[in-house]
């Protein structure tokens, strides 16, 4: 927690020297942009065994979400540039996997994926169609992990509501968009993004569970360009 | 820059909101499906305190497990066993005995009225077989002890007779039952084949010393009546059987047969005799066992279609038999018995099964996958001795050399906490607590958790 805050100041301390330093015209260098869209994290789940004492090949499914986010960027020159992602809490059903499959959802678990990239972006700022890729950082902070009846049933029958714990983690992500400008302050831009994430899940029973999560991030968004 | 100032404003409250909150929580935990009662149908494996009366309370005894709450020691000994866990998962009053008494030695503290208790569905008994009430530990057995061991049949018309006839249909059924009929069978078999083996024994010794008798006809009666009487006489034991029939063909003029280099190879040779004639009976009765079990599993699905659905319950589940060629009881058997046991189990779980496949009302788990993955692959169960038995059953520790006598003070020395095996077939409380578990999760696939 106080790490994932300390990382989100430097953040924020990041955005607010880029924004005093902003003031040009133009997609380019010097250029501060926002956009809001529709983003649609979709873990490619590849989970470990709920450790011992479990039914040997407990795994888990991630079901994917959609929420609202809200992106930020800034020309560092005409073709690079720097972006932060953020946006309300994604909410992921858990669902049993593996031996335990057909379990269904047997809790939840809300996703702040805050990324922060390194972007290029190709051909010249006046240009309608502007592809651009990218590489960074997200933090992945897991929040309200909540358990159900179910997952208590089938991990400590008979005992406490079993709670779960997933450790936050910072991950690299690659990514990969177009951006289209509709005039000179208005585009739209779809994003994809990879990122590498493999986190660890402690059960208050004392198991834990390794799982890869690997999401596929894609964002559809409008932005203005100040 | 007022753009950029909203813009600003906007990312602190997404920062905020990012940093707001972190509690993991166990949600809700209401189950799908409000069962108002359990009610349980078996034996010891599920069995919560029938016999915890008498000498058997006394030894702080009572169930077919580690007895009592030992969790101060280690957080498994619990004492509890699944059809426990379960109703107190179920949010249910805690599990209890439908009926407890013990019905064997009054000198021995074994003599309890049979009392009932209103509110108490688990009427699965230590002991107790599908249908036929002479069980493990009964008093016709020649048991002291006395177990009730009342069948699933008369297990199920019980709670037919307190219940008005008919199973309410919001209440979940528990049963799991055959191992004891697998247990007395073999018994019964085994003694049968130890008959015929001494049977052979005798026969085989008197001819070959009337042989070497000067008549052998008279002889032959003579040696025959001795090794008889021997045989009979409380506190006889094969060397004085061999004493009385050698002395008898010396008296019929067997000549230096007193000299064990003389009887010695005749004495061994009536041994392998008894020894074939018992192996060979077992070989041939063996298998009709496994046909027998067949029809005990058929019992059961019966029981279960016209005395439990058919008498209303909507919610059934049905344990197979657990591995019991995996126990440390088996691990004391030939190599032979293992083969015939495996055999009694696997017919009485795939007539079972077969029985149930079309019954949307069971939940049909699958136990002997589980308790044998267990024994074959234990370090996923988190268990680390599958083997041996976290009690010990010496009769200085233990006068019933029992489970049923088993507690904190009896246990062997040393961490037992993730042993698989309590006595030589009854499992831990961590092992229930897996079984609870492992049938939570068939409950929970079927969409009744």
């Amino acid at each position: 927690m106080n790490q994932g805050f300390k990382h989100s100041a430097a953040l924020l301390a990041a955005s607010v020297a880029l924004a005093l330093a902003g003031n040009a015209s133009a997609q380019s260098a010097g250029q501060f942009t926002a956009k809001v869209g529709i983003g649609r994290i979709t873990p490619k789940v590849d989970s470990g065994d709920v450790s011992a004492p479990a039914l040997p090949g407990s795994k888990v499914a991630v079901e994917e979400d959609t929420k609202p986010v809200l992106i930020f960027a800034y020309g560092v020159t005409d073709n690079f540039s720097t972006e932060l992602a953020l946006g309300v809490p994604y909410k992921h059903n858990l669902n049993g996997a593996g031996a335990i499959e057909g379990t269904g959802k047997l809790g939840t678990v809300q996703s702040l994926p805050p990324s922060l990239f390194a972007q290029y972006r190709f051909f010249t700022p006046d240009t309608m169609v502007r592809p651009f890729v990218g590489l960074g950082a997200t933090y992945a902070y897991f929040r309200k992990e909540t358990g159900s009846g179910q997952l208590t049933s089938i991990l400590n029958t008979g005992g406490p509501g079993t709670t779960f714990h997933i450790k936050n983690k910072v991950a690299p992500t690659l990514q990969a968009g177009v951006a289209v400008n509709i005039n000179p302050k208005w585009f739209v831009d779809l994003t994809v993004t990879k990122t590498y994430l493999k986190t660890t899940t402690y059960y208050s029973t004392g198991q834990t569970q390794d799982v890869k999560l690997d999401p596929v991030g894609l964002v559809l968004a409008v932005g203005y360009k100040f | 820059m007022r753009h950029t100032k909203f813009a600003l404003a906007l990312l602190s409250a997404a920062v905020l909101s990012a940093c707001g909150g972190g509690s993991s929580e166990p949600g809700d935990q209401t189950l799908k499906t409000k069962f108002t009662q359990e009610v349980a149908f078996g034996d010891s494996l599920s069995d919560v305190g029938t016999y915890q009366v008498g000498t058997v309370a006394a030894l702080k005894g009572g169930k077919f497990n580690i007895n009592g709450d030992n969790t101060a020691v280690n957080p498994t000994l619990t004492g509890k066993n699944w059809t426990e866990l379960m109703a107190t998962q179920l949010g249910l009053p805690a599990a209890c005995a439908a009926y407890t008494g013990l019905d064997g030695d009054a000198k021995q503290g074994f003599s309890v009225p049979v009392t009932q208790h209103a509110g108490c569905y688990i009427y699965a008994q230590g002991g107790s077989r599908v249908s036929n009430p002479v069980g493990i530990g009964n008093k016709l057995t020649g048991s002291p002890l006395g177990a009730l061991t009342v069948p699933v049949a008369t297990q199920i018309q019980n709670h037919l007779t307190l219940s008005g006839g008919k199973f309410s249909g919001t209440e979940l059924v528990l049963v799991m039952a055959g191992a004891n009929d697998v247990f007395v069978n073999l018994t019964q078999l085994s003694t049968a084949g130890t008959a015929a083996g001494t049977a052979a024994f005798g026969q085989t010794l008197v001819g070959l010393l009337a042989a070497g008798s000067s008549n052998p006809q008279t002889a032959a009666v003579a040696i025959g009546t001795a090794l008889q009487t021997e045989s009979a006489r409380a506190g006889s034991t094969i060397d004085t059987v061999v004493g009385a029939a050698v002395g008898a063909a010396a008296q019929a003029g067997y000549p230096n047969i007193t000299s064990p280099a003389v009887y010695g190879p005749l004495v061994a040779q009536a041994q392998a005799a008894g020894q074939k004639a018992g192996a060979d009976y077992a070989a041939a009765n063996g298998p009709k066992l496994v046909a027998t079990m067949a029809g005990v599993a058929n019992e059961l699905v019966a029981l279960v279609k016209t005395q439990i659905i058919g008498k209303g319950a909507n919610y059934v589940v049905v344990n197979n038999m657990p591995d019991i060629g995996t126990t440390p009881f088996a691990g004391k058997q030939s190599a032979s018995t293992v083969a015939l046991v495996n055999a009694m189990v696997g017919a009485f779980n795939d007539t079972l099964a077969a029985g149930l496949a079309n019954e949307p009302k069971v939940v049909y788990v699958d136990a002997f996958a589980a308790s044998h993955d267990q024994a074959t692959n234990p370090a996923p169960y988190g268990l680390t001795n599958v083997k041996d038995t976290a009690c010990d059953l010496s009769l200085a520790k233990n006068p019933l050399a029992s489970s049923l006598a088993c507690n904190g003070s009896n246990v062997i020395p040393g961490d037992i906490s993730h042993y698989s095996f309590a006595d030589e077939v009854h499992p831990t409380p961590f092992v229930q607590l897996l079984l609870a578990r492992y049938v939570s999760k068939y409950m929970v696939q079927k969409g009744w958790l």
